[in-house]
């Protein structure tokens, strides 16, 4: 299937969330640390994997002050992805050619203060049923590697939820409103509300219509072309209308409510109104 | 065909909105007393008010949960409470009100009803665990489980798990509620003569 509104809507709207949130919030911590090695039955054969001890580095220059890793130092010396180093800024660990597997490796990058992840699940499923690792972003020992592919906390689950399209023009113009929702799931109160501050104000902002191959990020976690400025997608694909976000909601999952949570996380919601004229199947 | 003088339709035009207010306006009450009466009936009268009025132990007549549970507990409100409420106080306010003269377009009186918006009713209709949003609001686009599963004794002990499979069954379904009433009774307002 080709893509849809659907697909660049979903794409543009994540990656647009991120960068809000990293330049209005300087919501990242520059960090270094050590590497541990692991295995990972799903990777490559070619690679080892080197884990840090944060999930989901920050992948964009555009971020004023952000280190946006460029490689890791093996046993004192730099090496990029010229020597055949693979970073994998979503699972926050390193892939280095090769089998060894004691190598001495440490890095340099920027880490997110919220972990931002596309889902499908509803709000009971995360909120509840689902038993995530604190992945704090305050520094604690012991140093470890952060396990890959399952969600950590803090983070914010991003959906779509219902679409509509009401006639706006002669000729077939639709206006599209589709609902899309935010839950934020915070380690502490000063967390939570700085999110929720900053995406209230995020009403009137424009989205551009960038498509599934703006999406930065290979399938190995790594920088497409090895490096993303988000202002010059943005700026890639700034013809034609945008998305406009028309309504944004904040609320908080009350104390009492909070209190029965098996986990001690602090929850908000964050819900969006995102506005588009357009012609359909375009 | 007649005409009028200019300087008689003038004088028309000046003195009978003034002569005619009285009558106008009681003609304009009644019609409108009968509409709001019959507005605030519909409300009562519709399943998800009616669901949500009769408390926790009523059945889902609403056809929202697929019966599996009712409103009211699915959306996590307190025994007692009367979520309801605010929207009828909003409705039963409701009032008509002279606005000004006609002068332009024909001869006449126009009046004001101060009907509430979508977003006036979601303003106060707050869900109990989350009181930014709306349980209005939801009943049209969707309210996940959260509610009756934060409801639950012993959610922490995990009695509230076991009841998910009861809830997700019965996963909720969006109606139309609170904007396509009011659109409907905006255009009966709209055309009050």
């Amino acid at each position: 299937m080709k893509e849809q509104f659907q697909h660049q809507l979903t794409t543009a709207f994540s990656m647009w969330f991120d960068n809000f949130l990293l330049t209005k919030g300087e919501a990242y911590t520059n960090t270094t640390g050590d590497f541990f090695h692991y295995t990972d039955n799903r990777l490559d054969s070619r690679y080892q994997a080197y884990g840090s001890s944060y999930k989901q580095w920050v992948t964009d220059s555009s971020v004023a002050g952000a280190t946006i890793a460029s490689g890791v130092c093996i046993g004192g010396d730099f090496s990029g992805r010229d020597d055949g180093v693979v970073l994998d800024f979503d699972n926050g660990r390193a892939l280095i050619s090769g089998s060894n597997t004691d190598l001495d490796v440490t890095g340099e990058f920027a880490v997110k203060d919220f972990n931002v992840y596309l889902t499908n699940d509803t709000e009971d499923d995360l909120i509840i049923e689902n038993k995530y690792i604190v992945n704090s972003r305050l520094p604690s020992g012991p140093w470890n590697y952060i396990e890959p592919y399952d969600d950590v906390v803090p983070a914010i689950f991003l959906s779509t939820d219902v679409s509509e399209n009401k006639p706006f023009a002669f000729g077939g113009m639709e206006d599209t409103v589709v609902h899309a929702k935010a839950v934020v799931l915070a380690d502490d109160t000063y967390q939570l509300d700085g999110v929720l501050s900053i995406f209230m104000d995020s009403v009137n902002e424009s989205i551009p219509r960038i498509p599934m191959s703006g999406y930065p990020i290979t399938e190995l976690g790594d920088l497409k072309g090895g490096s993303y400025y988000y202002t010059g997608v943005e700026n890639a694909y700034s013809e034609g209308t945008e998305f406009f976000v028309d309504k944004v909601r904040t609320s908080k999952l009350s104390d009492r409510t909070r209190n029965v949570l098996a986990n001690e996380l602090y929850v908000g919601f964050i819900d969006f109104d995102i506005q588009l004229f357009r012609y359909r199947f375009q | 065909m007649t005409f009028l003088p200019p300087d008689v339709k003038n004088a028309l035009k000046r003195q009978a909105p003034k002569a005619m207010r009285r009558q106008m306006e009681k003609e304009a009450q009644d019609k409108f007393k009968k509409i709001k009466k019959e507005m605030i009936e519909e409300f009562l009268s519709n399943p998800i008010t009616q669901e949500i009025m009769a408390g926790p132990s009523a059945p889902n007549i609403s056809g929202t949960l697929s019966e599996k549970t009712n409103l009211f507990a699915f959306i996590g409100f307190d025994q007692g409470t009367e979520p309801i409420a605010p929207i009828l106080n909003l409705l039963n306010g409701l009032t008509l009100q002279y606005d000004k003269e006609i002068k332009n377009k024909g001869l006449g009186i126009s009046f004001r009803v101060d009907l509430p918006t979508p977003e006036d009713i979601f303003s106060v209709t707050p869900l109990p665990w989350a009181t930014g949003r709306s349980w209005a609001e939801g009943i049209e686009r969707g309210l996940s489980g959260l509610g009756y599963l934060l409801r639950k004794d012993g959610g922490r002990s995990g009695a509230a798990i076991q009841t998910r499979v009861k809830v997700r069954a019965g996963k909720f379904h969006n109606q139309p509620y609170i904007s396509a009433f009011l659109r409907r009774y905006r255009k009966r307002f709209e055309d009050l003569t």
